[in-house]
């Protein structure tokens, strides 16, 4: 490890790098304190200006976006009650009303504290098992691809939304789309119905323009926005955080940190659901219980904390081994490949310099996310209130412009345009868009593992049992699956118990 | 509603003010020949950028500007073979600087397994240079000790079924396995595994996946070195000279069919012979910097092949008869 921590330093400290970390995390930090704008948006609408840069500088944009969006959500959940991430709704669930407590800057505060230390730990933890883990996927062969491919796709349940069913529908309709192109086995075409750009298959980056980025322009067009009006004057306070308070902070902080670590290991988890579990949890061991809901510091601190330490953890698993931990990341699979860099422990060794400076980066990120936070936070509120007859029309312009960037051609246009309605056309349906997503991102190599295992074996199945990492994935497909599914069965049931008593009240 | 209005006014205008400068300013630019002051040519290789083409691309574009005044290489690459190439074609005309890879996969291999997926002809390249030339390796599972053509012709009389890992289901790598085990009559005994890249293919016939693997000889290097694999025999005429696998015989003196692996630089056809002769100089002038051919050599185990279009032409003879005589094997 040592041997590549100083040429990557070397690589990493460039104006160059350290400029594109700074424009990374006031884009996100922006974006992600503006209701409806969300990270992953915001990640896809950028990820052509990368096309154009190395590894390093085009990964340290992304991720400066990545993590700031983390901590940018919160600044609306805090000021105007409405969290500008799906993320950041727990850290309103106190940060609101410790801001009506006329304290508006200690809790923007407190969550800056809290998502840099999240954010850092994570990094760090990506740092120390992300080469560990890398030196296992090396032994990995095809069939043990396969079962890692199937754990990636548990990730659809997770991110399917009320309905699993819903959730796997698109999921299936993420997997045709990525059959569209020249069979990896036979190199016979699929789907191309005789139009050449389309022996390529879709490019992953126009097709998320559609899916995410217009379908969103359009959903806008049908509803009247109400004004978001913020009163800057609320940030008038000292912001001033007590000895007691920062020592009520420690114990939730690191406890959220290590679960958002976890949780962001695990493929189809994501930020909401650890700052979520953290939440609970800090509430659980607090002295002050009764605080939470009502302005707890624990609560803002715990929440933010989690949500920051998922950034690096998400890495862990694309890094080493191709699956993306959430779909913000998958997009960043895009911007590694298209620079050579292939996820594996290749990764670590051929390309060890590149790697740990991109690692060390997100520390660097983390840090530059505080300075950032520190100073520039009116400005990122201010945003709020800009009109979005204004926004709009710049987010269409960046979204054609993107298309148009990929390959510098008008075909790719016309396909996120009509991403863009097929996208629309599945919200009317109520299909989520993300398993689609993982379904283009997993699709062509869930398909080659299982067919090429299948040829090693000579057609015998057993061949995906057979190696004790196998038998390690099969393990944890089943308990990823079980749990998401008790997980969503028990919210079914918590909705039907809260309906009855709704109704028995009537 | 006045807002709504505004709004998708301002947006329609700005996206088709910003596509229509976007068409302008796209390909076709055509800055034409290299008369003029500095001009950037951009060379597309159409295989994976962490390749053997696109480094050999790269390193030739990073010394350009050492060697002209007047043409700067600009390397880039975009996976996708025959696609890339067929873009490139649709969207290129002559004296366009822009040059493109082509190897004896698509003007050999496609031309006959796939035709209909070339949206362009050989007419409509001119040649420019050949960078580089590879000799591929058969490379066998460590625990079969087999180390030379003698050890292996003994060990496919036994009649067992042979394994042999590829990059690409019908790309040279499947062709030159194909010619050798067909060539030794068990054409019927092998089973071709197809992996998405040359070095995915190198590390399967170490992990026990497959019991051959055909590669550069760069991509099975460590692998060899770990002692995880035996390195059988060289697709050439002769034994290999340079490197860490010298001596290792060359299918070749044994009778068996061979091709090295070549990629050639091709500009539109109809772009100025001037023009072209000129970026054929700067090419041999790179291919001829002594730094260029110790790292083609020591590292990345190729060997420095300038040609001519009578060269390439033979090149693309010979690929096509052992493709129309293995087809069956590879393709089915």
């Amino acid at each position: 490890m040592l041997q590549y921590i100083v040429p990557a330093t070397g690589l990493l400290f460039t104006l160059e790098n350290i400029l594109w970390i700074n424009i990374g995390v006031f884009v996100g930090s922006v974006f992600a304190a503006i209701p409806g704008l969300s990270v992953i948006l915001c990640v896809i609408l950028f990820l052509p200006v990368t096309y154009t840069m190395t590894a390093i500088p085009g990964m340290m944009f992304l991720l400066g976006i990545y993590c700031a969006g983390g901590y940018g959500g919160s600044v609306s959940a805090i000021l105007i009650n409405t969290p500008g991430t799906p993320h950041a709704a727990a850290t309103m669930l106190d940060g609101h009303p410790l801001s009506r407590k006329g304290r508006t800057k200690a809790a923007l505060k407190i969550a800056l504290y809290a998502s840099t230390f999240g954010g850092v730990f994570s990094a760090l933890m990506l740092l120390f098992l992300g080469p560990q883990v890398a030196k296992i996927a090396a032994q990995l062969g095809t069939a043990e691809y396969f079962m890692v491919c199937v754990f990636g796709l548990t990730i659809i349940a997770g991110v399917s939304g009320k309905s699993i069913i819903r959730g796997l529908v698109s999921a299936c309709l993420g997997l045709l789309i990525s059959c569209i192109g020249t069979d990896p086995m036979t190199s016979y075409d699929r789907f191309t119905f005789g139009i050449p750009r389309l022996y390529l298959g879709l490019d992953l980056a126009v097709c998320l323009i559609g899916l995410f980025a217009l379908v969103e322009i359009l959903a806008k067009a049908e509803k009247k926005l109400g004004e978001l009006r913020l009163d800057t004057a609320k940030m008038h306070d000292d912001g001033k955080i007590s000895r007691q308070e920062y020592k009520r902070m420690v114990r939730p902080v690191i406890m959220s940190s290590i679960i958002g670590v976890l949780v962001g290991i695990i493929p189809g988890t994501g930020a909401s659901e650890a700052s979520w579990f953290s939440y609970n949890t800090a509430k659980n061991l607090s002295k002050h219980p009764e605080e939470f809901g009502n302005g707890s510091v624990e609560g803002i601190a715990a929440a933010e904390s989690a949500n920051n330490a998922v950034t690096g953890a998400t890495l862990i698993p694309l890094l080493t081994l191709g699956i993306p931990g959430d779909g913000t990341v998958a997009i960043m699979l895009s911007a590694l490949m298209i620079n050579g860099l292939n996820p594996g422990l290749s990764l670590f060794t051929t390309d060890g310099d590149i790697m740990y400076a991109i690692m060390l980066g997100l520390i660097l990120v983390n840090l530059f996310m505080f300075i950032q936070g520190r100073f520039l936070t009116t400005l990122f509120a201010k945003v709020v209130s800009i009109p979005q007859e204004i926004l709009t029309p710049i987010i269409v312009i960046f979204c054609f412009a993107g298309a148009y960037s990929v390959n510098e051609n008008y075909f790719d246009v016309a396909v996120a345009l009509v991403f863009g309605i097929l996208a629309w056309i599945l919200r009317k349906l109520d299909l989520p868009p993300v398993p689609i997503l993982l379904g283009l991102v997993l699709g062509r190599m869930t398909e080659t593992n299982f067919r090429r295992a299948l040829l090693i074996s000579n057609g015998d199945p057993s061949i995906f049992l057979k190696s004790i990492y196998c038998k390690i994935f099969l393990a944890l497909i089943i308990i990823a699956v079980g749990a998401i599914v008790r997980g969503k069965w028990k919210e079914q049931k918590a909705a039907k118990a809260a309906a009855a008593a709704q109704k028995e009240s009537n | 509603m006045n807002k709504r209005i505004l709004s998708a006014s301002l947006a329609l205008a700005m996206t088709v003010g910003l596509l229509a400068g976007c068409g302008s300013s796209g390909g076709g630019s055509g800055s034409g020949g290299t008369s003029g002051k500095g001009s950037s040519w951009k060379v597309t290789c159409p295989w994976a950028p962490s390749g053997v083409a696109a480094m050999v691309s790269q390193k030739a574009a990073a010394k350009s500007t050492q060697y002209s005044d007047k043409i700067t290489l600009v390397a880039e690459a975009i996976a996708g073979d025959a696609a890339t190439v067929n873009t490139w074609v649709m969207d290129t005309e002559a004296n366009d600087p822009e040059l493109v890879f082509v190897g004896e996969g698509l003007l050999s291999i496609t031309s006959i397994i796939d035709p209909s997926k070339l949206q362009f002809k050989e007419d409509d390249f001119v040649f420019v240079e050949n960078l580089y030339s590879s000799i591929f390796v058969l490379s066998a599972e460590a625990n079969l000790n087999i180390k030379t053509i003698a050890d292996l012709e003994a060990y496919v009389a036994k009649g067992e079924e042979i394994s042999v890992a590829v990059n690409g289901a019908t790309g040279s790598e499947a062709f030159l396995a194909a010619s050798l085990f067909g060539k030794m009559g068990a054409g019927d005994k092998l089973k071709l595994v197809a992996y998405q890249s040359a070095a995915e293919a190198a590390q399967a016939v170490a992990k026990g996946e497959t019991q051959f693997a055909v590669s550069h000889q760069s991509q099975i290097q460590e692998t060899y070195q770990q002692g995880s694999v035996t390195v059988v025999c060289a697709f050439d005429e002769k034994a290999i000279e340079n490197g860490p696998f010298a001596g290792v015989e060359g299918v070749g003196e044994k009778g068996y069919p061979y091709f090295r692996n070549r990629c050639f630089i091709m500009a539109r056809a109809g772009t100025d012979e001037a023009t072209v002769k000129e970026l054929k100089d700067l090419y041999d002038k790179i291919l001829a910097d002594e730094e260029v051919v110790s790292w083609l050599q020591d590292t990345m185990l190729l060997e420095v092949d300038t040609m001519s279009q009578e060269d390439v032409d033979a090149h693309i003879e010979n690929v096509k008869s052992i493709v129309n005589e293995y087809k069956d094997l590879v393709a089915g």
